[in-house]
């Protein structure tokens, strides 16, 4: 029994990371009742972002670069972690402002609209920083393993986890404690009462889905050490976010979380005796619970469905 | 207001329409003509065999109204099994071709019975899982797929026709034989969108509740249509692997089974039965084209994509229609004036 713990314990912090990474998809699937299929892209190039933060690529040979280069890498990492998921942020709310002419037709449209943009960001990526495997480099106090009740863990998986946990509290008090999330919703059943009822939805949608992309490029950061980057790994990440949206449950935030850890675990657990087919126990899993549950977990019935 | 397929005002029961005729006529010419317009012989090939693909998909896609985002699955299943057919069971064309249509059909028949009871985005995420099984199942399955690099050296069987036997060695003798197989089954699908089956698979589309409470059994209908787009699908697949002389995982991968939903959107495959052959035209030419220009092609590629699905989602077949609209000569209707000898 006692040689499962570490799988369990690794399943459990891979599940927290996964629903970091779902985190922003789920907002904005909860919310606008969009399928972001550049979620990834968004992802990959919140990560670029950091990459060309910390290793001050951007600043070049001026004095300035030179300056930032010398400052210690903690905190450059820190600069990073704020600033580069508000770019993506950024790109997210220009990514709306395409979309706004979707709303309100067949959700086909949004889903193809957001491929559209995910094939173009993960080209852009290639034009800027090339094809290659690249690495983002963390702080000493964060990097190296710990040794807890005689295992061993990786320091730095240990933080990914706890800033997840962090990050999905956040954005359940943003849905949950404040107007903007039920505002949000309503706007995504009835737009025009909404409207009629003094909000500017606009600018809402515009808010939540920069959020989103936000969060996406977040995860992008805290993921990229563990990961690795290149260019691709836009795919890599929306298959898991959709995946354990489903399983969730469309609309419900709660059931992609459990559905991330139940996907940590399964992953975590087939990759200690099978690690060659570790991704693959995800894709039974969604095809084994939707296969009898329609709607996922704990789905409500959402307007995607038509 | 936004056409729609079921918009074509005559209803055929012809196998031949002047539209296929013309398609045939520009088949069978296209080796004499696309080496001087600065094209090579190998596009050919690709063109016609993606259109086959595509005319298949688009009987799921556009005329059921189904969204799968797991296609390349069952290509990639065809040109295993022709693959595996050549090097395990005996160098036979007909045969390898009936294997990868034999085996796409399970494969998508198998995939259907458990995604043709979903509809909307439940459908399509339940397509996006099984082509990742798929795609991860040839990569992981090793000693069969040949993993990663996939299976390499498949030959080109030659076509027995009895008296005599044709080498499909050369890229001209395997254009021929694709382009009268793609000139069969475009006749083949034009006629199952036109037949009984065909409208109620339009009629699905429009209203599932309703084609259901008409009293048909609409799971079944649309197994049906999957299973059959997976079977152009596996064709497709057996006959890439000929062209390619290998088969290998990146044909199932995501990135290509959007590929292809791109390249049907793209041509108008939502309002047009030829949509989809445009729209695959259009890709290849524009790859070859802008790629000629530029590496990262695709971000234009993917950027018309965009521009399309915002301003005209009909898709290329729906500007033109657009353009002949307003003389009061909608596109779609050609065929019927054709008919008419007007």
């Amino acid at each position: 029994m006692i040689q499962f713990v570490p799988h369990i314990i690794n399943g459990l912090t891979l599940g927290l990371l996964f629903a970091l990474i779902a985190l922003g998809f789920t907002l904005i699937v909860g919310v606008m009742e969009v399928i972001n299929l550049a979620h990834g892209s968004l992802f990959a190039l919140g990560a670029y972002f950091a990459l060309a933060i910390i290793g001050g690529g951007w600043f070049g040979d001026t004095a300035f670069g030179a300056w930032w280069a010398a400052l210690p890498v903690a905190l450059r990492y820190i600069t990073a972690l704020i600033v580069a998921p508000i770019l993506a942020g950024v790109a997210g709310m220009v990514l709306e402002l395409a979309l706004r002419r979707t709303y309100g037709k067949a959700p086909l449209y949004g889903l193809l609209l957001t491929f559209g943009a995910a094939l173009v960001i993960e080209e852009l990526i290639r034009l800027g920083w090339g094809t290659g495997e690249q690495s983002l480099s963390i702080p000493h106090a964060i990097n190296g393993a710990i040794l807890l009740g005689g295992l061993i863990f990786s320091k730095y998986k240990l933080f990914a986890a706890g800033f997840a946990v962090l990050a999905i509290i956040a954005v359940w008090l943003f849905l949950e404690k404040t107007p903007y999330g039920a505002i949000i919703k309503a706007g995504a059943h009835d737009g025009e009462m909404v409207r009629a009822l003094g909000f500017d939805l606009a600018s809402l949608r515009l808010l939540v889905f920069g959020l989103g992309a936000g969060l996406a490029g977040l995860a992008g950061v805290i993921m990229v050490p563990i990961w690795g980057l290149r260019p691709h790994v836009g795919v890599d990440v929306v298959i898991p976010a959709f995946l354990i949206i489903v399983l969730g449950g469309v609309g419900s935030f709660w059931g992609s979380v459990i559905a991330a850890i139940i996907v940590g675990l399964s992953v975590g657990i087939t990759g200690a005796y099978a690690p060659a087919w570790s991704m693959m126990s995800m894709y039974i899993l969604l095809i084994l619970v939707v296969g009898f549950r329609a709607r996922g977990l704990f789905g409500k019935k959402s307007a995607l469905e038509t | 207001m936004m056409a729609t397929l079921s918009d074509i005002t005559l209803r055929t029961n012809q196998w031949i329409t002047p539209h296929i005729v013309i398609f045939a006529i520009v088949l069978l010419s296209l080796p004499l003509w696309i080496a001087p317009v600065g094209l090579y012989q190998y596009i050919g090939i690709e063109i016609a065999i993606w259109i086959i693909f595509a005319l298949g998909f688009n009987l799921l896609f556009g005329y059921t109204g189904l969204h799968s985002f797991g296609h390349g699955a069952y290509l990639g299943v065809g040109a295993y099994a022709f693959g595996l057919f050549q090097h395990h069971v005996g160098v036979s064309l007909i045969g390898g071709l009936l294997a990868a249509v034999v085996a796409a059909a399970i494969a998508g028949g198998f995939v259907a019975s458990f995604v043709s009871h979903r509809r909307g985005i439940y459908f399509a995420l339940m397509t996006i899982a099984f082509g990742q099984v798929f795609w991860f199942a040839a990569i992981k399955l090793h000693w069969i797929t040949g993993g990663e690099d996939g299976l390499l050296g498949i030959p080109r069987p030659n076509l027995n026709l009895g008296v005599t036997s044709v080498d499909l060695s050369h890229n001209t003798a395997l254009y021929y034989l694709i382009a009268v197989l793609l000139i069969v089954i475009t006749a083949f699908t034009w006629r199952a969108v036109n037949s009984p089956f065909g409208r109620i698979l339009q009629a699905i589309r429009q209203n599932e509740t309703r084609a259901a409470f008409i009293g048909y059994e609409v799971w079944w209908f649309k197994w049906a249509a999957f299973t059959l787009s997976a079977m152009f699908a596996g064709l497709a697949g057996g006959l890439f692997a000929m062209a390619q002389e290998s088969a290998y995982p990146d044909v199932m991968s995501l990135h290509q089974s959007g590929l292809i939903v791109m390249m049907v959107l793209v041509g108008g495959g939502l309002v047009n039965f030829w949509g989809p052959v445009l729209g695959v035209i259009v890709y290849f030419i524009a790859r070859d084209i802008l790629g000629s220009f530029t590496e990262a092609w695709l971000l234009w590629y993917g950027l018309m994509f965009v521009a399309l699905v915002m301003f005209k989602p009909e898709g290329l077949a729906g500007v033109l229609a657009g353009v002949n609209r307003n003389n009061g000569v909608a596109l779609k209707n050609l065929p019927a004036k054709i008919a008419e000898g007007k």
